[in-house]
């Protein structure tokens, strides 16, 4: 809805123009300005017809922006696809741009790589012998500069961070959608983009889980069978020192953004199998901040109440090794907060829609939905245990925010336009 | 007298995986081993199908990232063994894990999204060298 302020000017005789706006993208929302002149068509009492000038901006709401710290790569990880997912539509690269790009657009929202802030290219970390994860190698005033141009309503031209080559490609355009994500390693990091954000995510793997799934990342079955060969390229040990290598930056510059965070997702290995060290029943926790504006915490049975709940029995039947709930309220770096937690898989759709018929404040707009966004993506990693369950239900919880800002925006008196 | 035994083992399409990487359906490899006047040698054949990589660009890209992969492991091996707690150290595997991610990223957007991620590109540029269509 637009909200037109209109204003008069005492201004030099100028031929006044309408000029048309520029054809703009569904859920692109950019500031218009309509010169009119009003002819005055009263006798000829002398004055002047004073040109009008009225501006014009789309909703008058800000763009959204959240943030997400991960260290999973950029702006194609699966949470963001499922995030992308819940409002609908699929998140693509800039057409026609840089192929390199880290950009995902879809129709309601877009996602930046925060590695597209890096200061530093590949060889110049080297040379100075620092790591992606070390705050010297990102320009956080850039950053800071150019996600609060798209919060309120400006395009900017963001560099592109070339993964492939290392090297730092020229700048695209991003204009401001209705949800902008930055994905990264230190989107809490900077204090001042901190406070831009309308809520925050991070999402915390332990050791072993993160272990485990790289070494499925980069350990074909190929390669486990090498014995005999030259080892080229990966091997469990690699992997381990890549691991440890990186471990001191990581605790020291990325892990302390958690207690900045909205809602924190924990990954850890299951406790149903003793000594399981594969990594695939696995332990998820979501922990979330009470109090956070628009956002209501997810719970089970009795809000702030301490629950543990085994959903297979007698309604339900589960295979090995079952499934195992537990919330409460409990406090994280100092805050108050409410953790849900789910440690098992599911197997069948009926578990799906069993628990989810269960849990309370999940933000659906209708019976089954977190069930149909699960389905919708059963072939993405996690689709049949907590990350995918509480990747899907923050998707929605931010759905729901997002509502919440937005109502409350155009809930601001309207001035008819008089023109 | 040479004895060959042969294996095949097609992969395994996991129904739900969990990991951050699903397993490629699509792998499978055969195992051949040569018992010849005892001397063993093992060799093997793989078959694997890509995903859908459809210009030339992808398939140089997927390349290139797994000659670096190769290539940075062995200088990031080279550079620890003075001290692993060294700067260069540190820098050498972040390196190794930034391009492992990338070829991961890429893989997966394969994989998930079926789609060449050069596809919007190509369309607007059908004459570049990346654009030509790869066959296998």
């Amino acid at each position: 809805m637009a909200v037109c302020s209109a204003y008069t000017t005492q201004s030099l005789n100028s031929t006044c123009s309408i000029s048309t706006p520029a054809k703009t993208h569904l859920g692109f929302h950019q500031k218009q300005v309509v010169f009119y002149r009003r002819s005055s068509k009263r006798g000829g009492s002398g004055s002047s017809s004073s040109p009008c000038v009225i501006t014009c901006s789309a909703g008058d709401s800000q763009t959204v922006v959240i943030g997400l710290a991960a260290d999973s790569g950029c702006g194609k990880s699966t949470f963001m696809r499922r995030l992308t997912s819940v409002f609908g539509g699929a998140a693509e690269p800039p057409k026609g741009g840089n192929p390199d790009s880290n950009t995902l657009i879809s129709d309601m929202t877009t996602v930046i790589c925060l590695d597209d802030y890096h200061s530093l290219d590949r060889t110049g970390r080297k040379e100075k012998g620092v790591t992606a994860l070390d705050p010297r190698a990102n320009d956080f005033d850039l950053m800071y500069e150019q996600v609060k141009a798209i919060k309120s309503g400006v395009a900017v031209d963001k560099p592109i961070y070339n993964h492939v080559t290392g090297l730092l490609d020229p700048p695209e355009l991003i204009k401001p959608p209705k949800i902008l994500v930055i994905e990264g390693l230190h989107p809490m990091f900077d204090e001042r983009v901190r406070d831009l954000l309308d809520f925050s995510i991070y999402l915390d793997i332990s050791n072993e889980v993160k272990f485990a799934w790289k070494i499925q990342r980069d350990l074909t079955l190929l390669k486990t069978l090498q014995r005999d060969m030259a080892e080229r390229g990966h091997s469990l040990e690699s992997i381990k020192a890549s691991i440890e290598a990186r471990k001191p930056d990581f605790d020291a510059y990325i892990d302390p953004q958690k207690k900045y965070a909205d809602a924190v997702i924990e990954v850890l290995p299951t406790q149903l199998i003793p000594d399981d060290n594969e990594g695939k029943v696995l332990r998820v926790r979501l922990i979330m901040k009470e109090g956070v504006k628009h956002f209501s915490p997810v719970y089970l049975f009795d809000e702030g109440s301490t629950i543990s709940w085994i959903p297979c029995g007698r309604k339900l039947t589960c295979s090995y090794p079952g499934i195992k709930f537990h919330y409460g309220p409990d406090t994280y770096f100092g805050n108050e907060v409410s953790i849900l937690e789910m440690d098992g898989q599911f197997d069948r759709l009926d578990e799906l829609i069993y628990v989810e018929s269960h849990l309370s404040n999940i933000s659906t707009k209708f019976y089954g939905e977190v069930t149909q966004q699960m389905l919708k993506h059963a072939d993405f990693p996690g689709s049949n245990n907590g990350t995918g369950l509480f990747q899907t239900i923050v998707g929605l919880k931010i759905r729901d925010l997002y509502e919440q800002i937005t109502s409350s925006k155009t809930a601001a008196p309207l001035e008819a336009t008089k023109a | 007298m040479a004895t060959l035994r042969f294996n095949s083992l097609t992969g395994t399409v996991e129904k739900n995986p969990t990991s951050s990487f699903s397993s490629n359906p699509r792998l499978s490899w055969a195992y051949f081993q040569c018992n010849n006047k005892g001397e063993r040698r093992a060799s093997r054949m793989t078959v694997k199908a890509m995903g859908a990589a459809k210009y030339k660009g992808t398939q140089m890209r997927e390349k290139k990232l797994t000659e670096m992969i190769e290539k940075k492991v062995s200088e990031a091996k080279q550079v620890c063994e003075g001290d692993e707690t060294s700067d260069e150290c540190k820098v050498a595997w972040d390196e190794v894990e930034e391009v492992s991610q990338a070829k991961a990223d890429l893989r997966l957007r394969l994989e998930i999204e079926k789609k060449d991620p050069l596809e919007s590109f190509c369309q607007e540029n059908p004459e570049t060298e990346e654009c030509k269509i790869y066959e296998d």
